[in-house]
């Protein structure tokens, strides 16, 4: 029992900090009706800031650096200019993005706050000394003993810290003016401007609050759980989670939820100590955590999230159908058999990355671009497939094509699930679960030693007809063959998507997209249509994930991470997420792909990557909410339609003919079945 | 009246908290037939579409060719062959006219998957342009529902309601958004569709149209029929004139 409370209480600090982001969660949806994905992002710059400042002093800037006196800095000023760095993030993300994105369609807002949320983490990456920074204590290291657990103070120091500030932002949201009105004004932006308060500067207010006090606890917390460059970016998925709990409404639910879900997590940790825990969930299951705790938050608990915002006025991006024209097509797979075999090595190898990249991509135009289902978990997808290869080729021998199929089918299944909430939730929340099923995916599928053995899996090389079709042959890094393999699986692919896209079934996802109530009463199952979109979109993840392992030879949990999915999806959203020509510029961009070769071997700036491709997506984000190619394909029909009507359009009654068909003519069946 | 009509409900009743929408509505469309349903703002005609149709949660029966469809989701009751249009449009507005009639006629699932990557098929063009040809609306198929005017949007959703087999038609206020001239021609559009054996239920606050071109006509007033029969005998109804028609001649 004394036991099981130290792990309670342990896990008080990590649960702090998610309690903070969570009730930060709810109250940046409260004041805006954004789901804030970037909150962890800017606590981690805070804790970044002040370990440098105690570190030497040194206030590093996003941009070059100032030395603040000689030697390390006091704890009280470093953690003061700490806090006053997140708050200036807040403030920034407000005023950059997120305030030019306020009318912007759903996706965009999301697009754009997994952008900053990306953004920040590669900023801290690379501004950081992040090899030799330490977090040095700041709270008091006493020890209490409670009922026989040795309790540190710190943890519930920072535990009531995180209440304490769950009820500051209550009491402002409940008592204040302000808070007050910033309640009604997000309901109603003339409310709170009859109260003479602008509703702008009413959510500047609760972005800097929240901002300030999401640095401030995971400042506090950093010495106890350790200063990490990714670790307080991905805390927003239980917090979401969390937040979740507190149906994005209540900030007391919102905290307490946080809270216990770090000590449960802890208490996992030391269930999976025991021998008689089984040996396969010793590790992820307390990452998993958090996709279950929002099952449960927008299933069980019950009743619908209110969603923010007039649901008829929400615009989406404009879509161009595409027309599959010889000439064009035949231009691309020139271009790209020529790229692939006038190039070798690493060039090569970027150009097959682009190839599988733009597989992926297709698979987000398809279900986000055409279904307008955001989803955020593709690489997962995408790993499943390639980890089920490589068992299907190192245990069970099936042989190339076979193997590469049956993985994407396993996808394909796992698709359907993780697509079984987007029957009940849309937009930013669905978001929100399937960010969660990936990090759960990855935590207790890839980075299970369970389920993945410490040297990696891996995968058998592909050949077919007794031909060899290995990545690589002696020093080829990659062979030709392979290459034009990818090519061709790809090529063939792409083209059935388009023909998708241009056809019944795209008509139906689009129909969908537009108006679901009106897509049911023309009689699409919009619940099967749904799953059908994951399906197909996980099929093709799924095979890009194969081939993604082909050309590595063996899979680790590095080579499927969440955070690379979110990358492709911002490249996918900054090519032009309702097109195959999106597509294609996403693989051309995404990561590992021909940009970021060119960065690495021409320009030798590769470690810019994530940061050029977060940034491009926050500034394409802001100037064009409804994607590039949705701009672009607006302007040309609208230029389109323009030049093909005549000047005077004849009033539309009188063109119109009146039907003088017979009556027999008409496309109905006049009788419905009498069978019954 | 026939002993199996084409289209029935029985005793359908809706409640939205404390406001009974629909109270034990019982009606009925022969094959052929243009039923009005008249009634005033908030009486509840919509309510009684969106039950019929599958949207609105009802107790009671719905009945299309002797067939129940009551508790099927709205998707099977389409299929089934009862189509309605909505009071707001609610058109494709990512699709051309003639692709938002193109959805009704083949919706999305494995086959369309299949017959898409590898067939050569392309929606039934010749079907689409009589439906829309039917509603004047011919030289509108690739254009955009935003482009056109309201009026015409509504004829769009009733084309659209019109084609993928359908045996009854409901119309929410598909005339509303249309002048006179362009009323008047919608009821002989109509007339001609009747003329296929569809059924209609016809929905709209424009008498003329209603009492011209209606068979029968029920009268709504606080989710209850108040009265129905033949337009003349509804037109000379006191207690219709009391609850409906007295204020819509005043309007
Ligand atoms: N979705 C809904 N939720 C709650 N009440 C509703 C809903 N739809 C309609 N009502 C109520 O039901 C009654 C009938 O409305 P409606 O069917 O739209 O009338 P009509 O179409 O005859 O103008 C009204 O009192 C309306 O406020
Ligand atoms: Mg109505």
């Amino acid at each position: 029992m004394g036991e099981f409370l130290q792990f309670v209480f342990l896990g008080l600090s990590t649960g702090a900090v998610y309690a903070v982001l969570a009730s930060s969660l709810v109250g940046v949806y409260a004041a805006t009706g954004i789901v804030n994905f970037a909150q962890g992002s800017i606590a981690l710059w805070a804790v970044w800031a002040v370990a440098a400042l105690r570190a030497d002093g040194t206030l590093v800037l996003p941009v070059g650096s100032v030395g603040l006196g000689s030697g390390p800095m006091d704890r009280v000023p470093a953690v003061a200019i700490g806090v006053a760095s997140a708050v200036v993030w807040a403030l920034l993300a407000h005023l950059l993005v997120f305030r030019p994105l306020r009318r912007a369609p759903v996706l965009g807002q999301v697009v754009a706050s997994v952008g900053l949320m990306i953004f920040l983490q590669a900023l801290v990456t690379l501004r950081f000394d992040t090899t030799s920074l330490q977090a040095l204590p700041l709270l008091p290291a006493k020890v209490l003993t409670f009922a026989g657990a040795h309790v540190n103070v710190s943890d519930l120091v920072l535990a009531g810290a995180a209440v304490a500030v769950a009820a500051l932002l209550w009491a402002y949201f409940r008592f204040t003016r302000p808070g007050i009105a910033t309640r009604a004004g997000a309901e109603d932006e003339r409310a709170a401007r009859l109260m003479g308060l602008s509703p702008d500067r009413l959510a500047a207010v609760v972005w800097a609050i929240t901002g300030g006090v999401c640095g401030l606890v995971a400042v506090l917390a950093a010495p106890t759980i350790g200063l990490d460059p990714t670790s307080y970016t991905f805390y927003v998925v239980p917090a979401l989670a969390a937040a979740l709990v507190g149906r994005l409404a209540s900030i007391g639910l919102a905290c307490a939820a946080g809270l216990l879900l770090g000590s449960f997590q802890t208490v996992i940790l030391w269930l999976g100590t025991k021998s008689w825990w089984p040996g396969w969930a010793q590790a992820g299951l307390g990452d998993a955590l958090p996709f279950v705790v929002v099952i449960v938050a927008l299933f069980l608990l019950g009743g619908r999230i209110p969603s923010r915002g007039e649901v008829t006025e929400t615009r989406l991006a404009a879509v161009t159908i595409p027309r599959l024209r010889p000439a064009p097509v035949a231009l691309v797979l020139a271009a790209a058999t020529a790229a692939t075999l006038l190039t070798s090595g690493a060039w090569r190898f970027g150009v097959v990355t682009s190839a599988i990249l733009t597989l992926l991509a297709m698979s987000l135009v398809l279900l986000t671009g055409y279904l307008g289902q955001i989803s955020l978990a593709t690489m997962a997808f995408a790993g499943t497939a390639g980890f089920a290869l490589s068992k299907l080729t190192t245990s069970a021998h099936v042989p190339f094509p076979f193997s590469i199929l049956i993985s994407a089918m396993v996808a394909t299944a796992v698709g359907v699930v993780v697509g079984i909430p987007a029957l009940r939730i849309r937009g930013a929340q669905l978001a929100v679960v399937t960010l969660a099923a990936a990090i759960a995916v990855q935590s207790f599928v890839f980075s299970n030693p369970a389920l993945t053995p410490f040297e990696g899996n891996l995968i058998r090389d592909p050949s077919l007809f007794g031909l060899s079709l290995a990545v690589r042959s002696g020093t080829d890094l990659t062979t030709a063959r392979f290459a034009l393999t990818v090519l061709v699986i790809v090529a063939l692919l792409t083209l059935a998507v388009a023909r998708l896209m241009a056809g019944a079934t795209g008509r139906g996802f689009l129909a969908v997209r537009s108006n679901e109530r009106a897509a049911a009463a023309a009689g699409i199952n919009v619940a099967a249509t749904k799953l059908l979109g994951f399906g197909l979109s996980a099929f093709l993840a799924g095979i890009g994930g194969c081939l993604i392992g082909y050309s590595r030879g063996q899979l680790s949990d590095a080579s499927f991470t969440v955070l690379a999915g979110l990358t492709l999806l911002a490249m996918a959203y900054v090519g032009g997420i309702t097109s195959v020509s999106g597509a294609i510029i996403a693989g051309l961009i995404g990561p590992l792909g021909v940009l970021y070769t060119f960065l690495t071997q021409t320009v030798e700036a590769g470690r810019y990557y994530q940061l050029i491709a977060a940034g491009g997506l926050l500034v394409t984000a802001v100037l064009n909410p409804l994607g590039l190619a949705g701009t672009t394909g607006h302007h040309a029909r609208a230029w389109l339609s323009r030049r093909r009507r005549p000047p005077e359009a004849p009033p539309p009654g009188a063109a119109a003919p009146t039907g003088t068909e017979p009556a027999g003519t008409v496309p109905t069946s006049p009788e419905p079945s009498h069978a019954a | 009246m026939p002993p199996d009509p084409l289209f029935a409900t029985d005793a359908l009743t809706v409640r939205y908290g404390g406001v009974l929408a629909n109270d034990r509505v019982t009606l009925t469309v022969d094959r052929g037939e243009i039923v009005g349903l008249i009634g005033p703002n908030g009486a509840g005609k919509t309510t009684l579409v969106d039950a019929v149709s599958g949207f609105a949660p009802a107790t009671g029966a719905v009945t299309l060719a002797g067939r129940r469809l009551d508790g099927a989701g709205p998707h099977r009751r389409r299929a089934a062959g009862l189509a309605r249009t909505w009071q707001a449009g609610e058109l494709f507005t990512d699709l051309t006219v003639a692709q938002n009639l193109a959805v009704a006629i083949e919706r999305p699932g494995w086959r369309t998957v299949v017959g898409d990557v590898f067939g050569r098929r392309r929606p039934d063009a010749d079907g689409i342009q009589a439906a829309l040809e039917m509603l004047g609306l011919g030289d509108a198929a690739d254009r955009r529902p935003t482009e056109l005017s309201l009026g015409q949007q509504k004829l769009v959703g009733v084309a659209r309601a019109l084609v993928g087999g359908t045996a009854m038609l409901l119309l929410d206020e598909p005339a509303a958004g249309l002048d006179t001239h362009e009323s008047g021609q919608f009821g002989a559009e109509l007339r001609r569709i009747a003329a296929t054996g569809v059924g209609v239920l016809l929905i709209d606050h424009d008498m003329t149209l209603v009492l011209d071109v209606c068979d029968r006509v029920y009268v709504l007033d606080f989710g209850k029929v108040i009265a129905s029969g033949p337009p003349a005998a509804i037109r000379d109804d006191p207690a219709v004139i009391a609850a409906y028609l007295g204020s819509a001649v005043a309007e």
